[in-house]
């Protein structure tokens, strides 16, 4: 009887510390946890900020006033826009010269006083790209 | 302990029954009352297990919530169809301060003013004199401010983080956009209109403006403003197909970041607000109204050669060609005698009903509080629906005109114009015969081609559309001569229209290089050329080539009777 009782206090007395125990591990890891979500959202406010720099930086006219100050480009008119279609045809490939470009093997053979780039006979099937290739 | 009952038991029987009974009264109660326990702890066992295991298959409710916890802005972003910001809220310090702890109320007043430049020194020791213990100093510093505020350390200054609505774009969208007050509450455009959802949602609101075109509008009429001396205008860009709105610009305008300094005709919106008689761009809707009731064809034509008389007015045609013209020719030239008999032929029921249909007669279904009210002639007698075809009597918004031409053009679907981006299929109510529409985009192309809109043929992109130039109406009664209203309205590529695009400057003057015009062809059109070949590209129109085979065959008017090439400017 006396050795139930000592064993009861003892399996009591573990609980109790097992229990503090978790008890201190769980509000430690919560207080990490409360801090991993203080981080992030400060985080999640500083990259809204950059965001709205960001958009700030990239309004269309000060985009336009750099491309100005910096770079050499002209609005695009239509005679610059073409379609796949309408490209030259594909230039034909000559045996018996390797990884040399075709014209410039052809007139190395000829007269040097020609063209180095003389224009090549077109093929008979013109170069293609199907329109869902090209999106 | 078994012995002794038994030995007392059998010493005596009497004593035995009351002592037996005795015993089991007290046993069964025992029972009972270990039940009820058990019964009491297994419930709150039950409970434990199910509050720890089964509910949710998790243990506390606190780390659910946190792990949510997303930035809230107190207001959503408001992005354009690209995901660029438009507008969005920023927290921002405000500096306050506690007169009771000022030590040095001038001292720090001087100081205060070395950073703030804004404030003034004296103002500020008032404030910080002041027998209160809260005193506003200035709102939203920047960062830096706050910084340099900080490095002072003047003892008594404090900050408090507010939020702020920014606006990245400033005065690019101010119409679109609007603005709010201290407040945080929408008071004027989206912010208005969506002003609940702002104020519930996380989630961006995404509008149908392109920023990229609502900028290349805003720079051409801008110029052609500046260019002829206008005092506004308007531009719009619409999706012929879907009815959003890819740009619409209102100018003079005004930077909504400080929404306070502006005067009204800043916040006038002239695109979807103001109302005007848009004159010869009306035509669009007439010839359309002539040839879908079938009381003409493009093979008919009317003489207009005499100017009607009706009333004290006289119509006349301001370049008359004085002869028989065709209906093409009629819209070609832009002449009014042909309008008004084409007009007059539906009849006035006839052209009540179409407009009413088209949705000229009610305020547009747009995500705005600022809709103009159309100013409908009422009653309509038959002098309005002679004014009304060449466009005067009935006053409608920009808005109205560009929605209305989409109509015309894209099969004679109407759609409701929207500002919110919009996916798939938009569901219209079909209003025009297809017929109706493919003559009509065949007449808009043959302005641009060989009449009043030729400034507006942008090379590869089939440009058609349709000039107008309108009296305004003056201070008393009649029309103010040399107040217009220049317009252009166009559709591209007019095979396939998928965009229409409206500009519409308020009061250009007649210029040098312009031989003293001010009409559509001269200030408007130029600005829709531009318009469309900086915006094709972005929009992803690929240029054709007009001479093709294909494109003449679809674009192609049979005039009977073509003869004199020459143009009116009207």
């Amino acid at each position: 009887m006396r050795r139930v009782t000592v064993l009861w206090f003892l399996i009591a007395a573990c609980l109790g510390v097992a229990l503090f125990l978790v008890k201190y591990e769980v509000q430690d890891r919560e207080e990490k946890l409360a801090a991993l979500h203080r981080e992030i959202l400060s985080n999640q406010e500083a990259v809204h900020v950059l965001e709205a720099e960001w958009s700030y930086l990239n309004r269309p006219s000060n985009l336009e006033a750099m491309v100005r100050r910096h770079l050499d480009l002209v609005p695009l008119d239509t005679t610059r826009l073409g379609q796949i279609e309408r490209l030259p045809m594909r230039l034909p490939v000559l045996p018996g010269i390797d990884g040399m470009v075709p014209g410039v093997g052809e007139a190395s053979l000829a007269d040097a006083s020609l063209p180095a780039f003389a224009p090549p006979p077109p093929l008979a099937r013109p170069l293609t790209i199907s329109a869902k290739v090209r999106q | 302990m078994t012995d002794t009952t038994q030995l007392r038991a059998g010493k005596s029987v009497r004593l035995e029954g009351v002592t037996k009974q005795a015993l089991d009264i007290g046993r069964n109660r025992l029972i009972l009352a270990g039940c009820l326990l058990t019964l009491g702890f297994a419930a709150i066992a039950g409970r434990v297990i199910e509050l720890s295991a089964l509910r949710d298959h998790n243990e506390p409710a606190i780390p659910t919530a946190a792990a949510d916890a997303a930035l809230q802005t107190g207001r959503a972003d408001i992005v354009d169809r690209n995901g660029m910001l438009v507008a969005t809220s920023l927290r921002t310090p405000s500096l306050y301060a506690d007169p009771g702890e000022i030590l040095d109320p001038t001292r720090a007043a001087r100081k205060l003013t070395t950073v703030l430049t804004d404030l003034h020194a004296t103002d500020v020791e008032t404030k910080l004199r002041a027998n209160r213990r809260f005193v506003w100093l200035q709102r939203n510093l920047t960062p830096h401010e706050q910084y340099r505020v900080n490095a002072l350390g003047i003892p008594g200054l404090h900050f408090m983080d507010e939020w702020k609505r920014i606006y990245p774009q400033s005065a690019l969208m101010a119409h679109v956009v609007g603005y709010t007050d201290t407040d945080d509450r929408g008071i004027a455009g989206v912010e208005r209109a969506f002003d609940d959802v702002l104020r519930d949602g996380r989630a961006p609101l995404h509008l149908s403006v392109d920023l990229r075109i609502q900028h290349i509008v805003r720079q051409e009429l801008a110029h052609q403003i500046a260019r002829f001396e206008a005092i506004g205008g308007s531009g719009i860009v619409l999706d012929a197909n879907t009815g959003e709105t890819i740009a619409m610009v209102s100018l003079p305008d005004f930077d909504p970041n400080v929404a306070g300094d502006m005067s009204p005709d800043q916040r006038f919106n002239r695109a979807t607000l103001g109302v005007y008689e848009m004159g010869s761009t009306f035509k669009i809707f007439n010839t359309a109204m002539a040839l879908d009731a079938g009381t003409v064809t493009l093979r008919d034509g009317y003489d207009a050669s005499e100017p009607i008389r009706i009333a004290r007015f006289t119509i006349r045609d301001f370049h008359g060609e004085n002869r028989w013209l065709s209906v093409p020719e009629i819209f070609k030239y832009s002449s009014n005698i042909g309008s008004v008999k084409m007009a007059m032929d539906v009849g006035t029921e006839g052209q009540k009903a179409f407009m009413a249909r088209m949705g000229m007669l009610k305020p547009m279904s747009l995500e705005l509080p600022e809709r103009g009210y159309p100013l409908v002639p009422s009653p309509w007698r038959p002098i309005n629906t002679m004014t009304i075809s060449f466009g005067h009597g009935l006053s409608v918004s920009p808005m109205h005109l560009a929605s209305g031409v989409a109509t015309v053009v894209n099969g004679g679907i109407k759609r409701p114009t929207t500002l919110l981006k919009t996916t798939g299929r938009v569901i219209g109510e079909e209003v025009l015969k297809p017929a109706t529409s493919e003559a009509m985009r065949k007449l808009m192309r043959l302005v641009v081609v060989d009449g009043t809109g030729r400034n507006a043929d942008a090379v590869g992109y089939l440009v058609g559309g349709k000039t107008g130039t309108a009296e305004k109406a003056g201070g008393g009664r009649g029309y103010a001569r040399k107040s217009l209203l220049s317009s252009f309205v166009a559709a591209f590529p007019v095979n396939d229209p998928k965009y229409i695009v409206l500009i519409m400057v308020d009061e250009p003057k007649g210029q040098k290089f312009s031989h003293g015009y001010a009409t559509g062809g001269w200030v408007a059109a130029p600005a829709v050329k531009r318009i469309v070949e900086r915006a094709a590209p972005l929009l992803g129109v690929a240029p054709v080539d007009m001479d093709a085979p294909e494109i003449r065959r679809d674009l192609l008017v049979d005039l009977p009777d073509a003869g004199g090439k020459r143009l009116a400017s009207f």
